[in-house]
């Protein structure tokens, strides 16, 4: 295998073995292959100017840098302006591994023969590669093999590669649609990996939904600072497409005005529910509480409801729907019968003879960590609220924002600032 | 009216925005104040008088560039010094710069604990007792991510080097010849006032501090045309860090300098608060003291780990498991058990370990200083925003003293230049 630093400040040979120049980069073309292609390499010639040599005039590369022609005769190469620098863009920078879902640092570039050209096969992120930049591979891969070990090589394809740092936005839109493949939780622990400014553009650039979930997933910092990037119509769209409990506390987080904005500009309905939820304190059910519940009216049978729940928007909202609900004319909560039970039940039955009608509740006030208490000791999956005067039920708290309040997720470990 | 209310909606939006970009500023400046930091003004002060007032303006010139050339980096790119120093310099350089880093935090973190020692025998606990329990506890707090609330506590404690300030007002110190000393340059040529300069800048400008703006700039994310804020928040922290530094030196070499004792000790230091405290002044000085030893030895191997994961592209940050990010836990744990067994081998002089750990410091500088000023006047990376002529002179000039000074650190001993007491 070929790496990219062993290139690094070789002297480049024309056919007749004359010096022409030190060795600085390598160009590469259609970054979005399995395989891209070596374009060019460019050297510095002994007036310290720089020249680029197509590859198609290349005769090899190891154990040196050797022409096919003499120097006089070589072609100068005319750049195409898609060309990916490899040590000045990719060597040293970050990148994403999308096999592995982390930000990694490039310690070398694989390069390869593949018929009868040069290219890329992957990037080494581990070890071995710091190794061989440092100059202490072969006394390592020494001590190694004394041991009886290998060394741990660690190069990843460069398929699944995702060069980040890069002002080319074609490249950037090609790395972003492969991170936004991912699930939103690994998305945002990357943007949050990387440096902020790269992370806030990839961000930017992710569709609405992708970034309402990537959003939902991120820590509040991160949240305030990639909401109060975008336009404010934008955001605002962002902030419909996210659960309206998770909508609340951004909102909560930024000034009042800003919110007011935001808030005018989301559609009326949605807005209506961030707006009852910003209402209640954070640390209570009603701050944590999720308005989009499975409901349906009193005095069905269950294929009714069933026909019911398949129609009702509400339902189709409910990110989970362990329970369905059942409300009278006045939205004051009936009972609950889980989703399964639902199911599994004849069909002409009225759901009345199957719901459970006193249903653990609590009240918007009540504390989160109480709400926790009780799906623990009730072993639910989701706890109604409902008004403590008159029973009318106002959302669901689901068992894995409780559990948010009791045991805080990774992301709320992060110290202030960078660490 | 409504002009006037519009005025101060203006006004109060003005407050908010200066308050909320205040900060790291203000927070480097009060760990230039940390335990080694104490420890170095109190030697200066009491082994030298005002002499080296004049030094410590220099350096709070130096200070401030230093620490803005940091925020604009951390600002502009949005990127860590490590992420920049590897990325322009590649791997050679910046396992280099790394190990210089480490070698330095790790020696700072030593005179934390150093600190934690010294503070809690001065209320007669066994340092034996309290520095791994102090290393517990910081370990403790801060992997478990609740670093956040004790920070402000720890903050509270070391607003106790304020005492400093009031102190020297009620000792009623030669104002006169303090301003000429802090005016007219004094040196002398023997070694132990050059490792003391060393120290005073090693306490002062510190890589950490580099590296710890920058990152904090950065991961605030400052709008470029509100820079202005942030570098007016570097001045004023590094000012208002020195000027408390400098009443260090006042008090000291006004109730000590004038008698004779040059501080070799926690109890001879703490004498320097005795004119506002009396008998409590060691109970004064222990819990200062303490709460600047907790709150470095809390960030510094933090900071320190993280750099090198950055730089390197291993896994970092507390929001990482364990198994991992191995080599940023292993890092962490690494330097704060090298630290506590350091400041534990029986008999180590904890003061002199405290202050000659940032004459260290300050030979260790040059190498960050150096390739930070290549990076800041890198336009690829700064843009508009490289360093201006002042600047550049000044920087490269302080890298340049620092060297020199260095240098006839280690040629002294063969000149036969020797401490003259």
């Amino acid at each position: 295998m070929l790496y990219l630093s062993q290139l690094q400040g070789k002297q480049v040979w024309d056919a007749w073995s004359e010096p022409l120049g030190k060795f600085q980069d390598v160009l590469v073309g259609n970054v979005d292959q399995p395989f891209p292609p070596v374009r060019a390499i460019a050297m510095e010639t002994p007036d310290g100017a720089e020249r680029l040599i197509p590859a198609s005039q290349l005769s090899g590369l190891f154990p040196s840098i050797l022409l096919k022609v003499p120097g006089e005769e070589v072609q100068p190469y005319t750049p195409k302006g898609d060309e990916l620098r490899l040590v000045d863009r990719v060597l040293d920078r970050q990148i994403v591994d999308i096999d592995g879902r982390r930000v990694v640092r490039v310690n070398d570039v694989q390069l390869a023969r593949l018929r009868d050209q040069f290219c890329i096969t992957g990037v080494d992120v581990g070890g071995q590669g710091l190794l061989r930049r440092l100059g202490l591979e072969p006394m390592a891969q020494a001590v190694a093999s004394r041991l009886k070990r290998r060394l741990p090589a660690q190069v990843i394809p460069w398929e699944d590669v995702a060069p980040v740092q890069d002002t080319d936005p074609l490249r950037l839109r090609i790395s972003r649609d492969k991170i936004s493949q991912l699930p939103p939780a690994d998305i945002a622990a990357i943007l949050n990996d990387l440096d902020r400014r790269t992370g806030e553009a990839l961000a930017r650039g992710l569709d609405n939904e992708t970034l309402a979930d990537m959003l939902e997933e991120s820590p509040a910092d991160v949240q305030v600072n990639i909401l109060s990037q975008l336009p404010p119509e934008r955001a605002a769209d962002i902030l419909e497409e996210m659960d309206p409990d998770e909508a609340a506390d951004l909102l909560a987080d930024l000034p009042p005005q800003t919110t007011e904005h935001l808030l005018d500009l989301m559609e009326d309905e949605d807005a209506e529910d961030v707006r009852a939820l910003l209402a209640y304190p954070e640390d209570t059910a009603g701050g944590i509480m999720t308005t989009e519940f499975a409901y349906v009216p009193s005095g069905l049978t269950v294929r009714e409801a069933l026909e019911y729940l398949r129609n009702s928007e509400d339902a189709s909202d409910d990110e989970v729907m362990y329970y369905v609900y059942v409300l009278d004319s006045a939205d004051v909560l009936q009972g609950v019968i889980s989703l399964r039970d639902l199911v599994m039940a004849p069909p002409d039955k009225p759901i009345e003879e199957l719901i459970e009608t006193d249903p653990v509740v609590v009240y918007p006030l009540t504390s989160q960590n109480e709400a926790a208490y009780l799906i623990a000791k009730y072993n639910l999956l989701a706890i109604p609220v409902v008004e403590e005067e008159n029973g009318v039920m106002l959302g669901i708290v689901t068992v894995d924002d409780a559990l948010d309040a009791v045991l805080p997720t990774a992301w709320k470990k992060r110290l202030p600032r960078f660490f | 009216m409504k002009r006037v209310q519009a005025g101060l909606k203006l006004v109060f939006a003005r407050l908010g925005m200066y308050l909320a970009i205040l900060g790291p500023g203000l927070i480097t400046a009060s760990a230039d104040n940390d335990a080694p930091g104490i420890a170095t003004y109190s030697m200066a002060g009491s082994t030298y008088g005002y002499r080296f007032l004049w030094l410590l303006l220099v350096i709070t010139v130096g200070e401030v560039v230093v620490q803005e050339t940091a925020g604009r980096m951390g600002a502009v790119t949005g990127k860590g010094t490590a992420d920049l120093i590897r990325e322009r310099f590649g791997v050679k350089v910046t396992a280099f710069a790394m190990l210089c880093l480490l070698l330095a935090n790790l020696g700072t973190t030593v005179a934390q604990f150093a600190g934690v020692a010294a503070a809690t025998e001065l209320f007669g606990l066994s340092r034996y007792i309290t520095v791994p329990l102090a290393a517990a506890l910081v370990g403790f707090v801060v992997l478990r991510g609740s670093y956040e609330h004790v920070e402000k506590v720890l903050l509270v404690l070391c607003l106790s080097a304020l005492s400093y300030v009031i102190s020297a007002f009620m000792i009623k110190p030669p104002w006169g010849e303090v301003l000429r000393q802090a005016v007219v340059p004094s040196i002398q040529f023997d070694t132990n006032f050059i490792l003391a300069v060393l120290a005073t800048i090693g306490t002062t400008i510190t890589p950490w501090g580099i590296i710890y703006m920058q990152a904090s700039v950065a991961d605030k994310g400052v709008d470029l045309q509100k820079y202005r804020l942030t570098r007016m928040d570097v001045t004023v922290g590094a000012v208002w860090g020195n000027v408390v530094s400098a009443f260090i030196i006042i008090c000291t070499a006004a109730t000590l300098y004038v008698v004779g004792i040059s501080v070799e000790t926690a109890e001879q230091a703490a004498m320097a608060l005795e004119p506002l405290a009396g008998v409590g002044a060691r109970y004064l000085f222990a819990i200062g003291l303490l709460g600047a030893s907790l709150l470095a030895a809390s960030v510094l191997p933090l900071s320190t780990s993280y750099a090198v994961c950055e730089a390197f592209g291993w896994e970092r940050g507390l929001n990482q498991r364990p198994r991992d990010a191995a080599v940023f836990y292993g890092l962490y744990i690494g330097i704060i058990v090298l630290s506590v067994l350091t400041v534990l081998i029986p008999g180590i002089p904890l003061f002199p370990l405290m202050w000659l750990s940032q004459s260290m410091n300050a030979i260790l500088l040059p190498v960050l200083l150096v390739l930070v000023i290549k990076l800041v006047n890198d336009r690829r990376i700064m843009g508009e925003w490289v360093n201006s002529r002042f600047q550049n002179i000044f920087s490269w000039a302080l890298a340049i003293i620092i060297l020199l000074i260095t240098v006839v650190l280690f040629i002294s001993p063969l000149l036969g230049m020797q401490a003259p007491g």
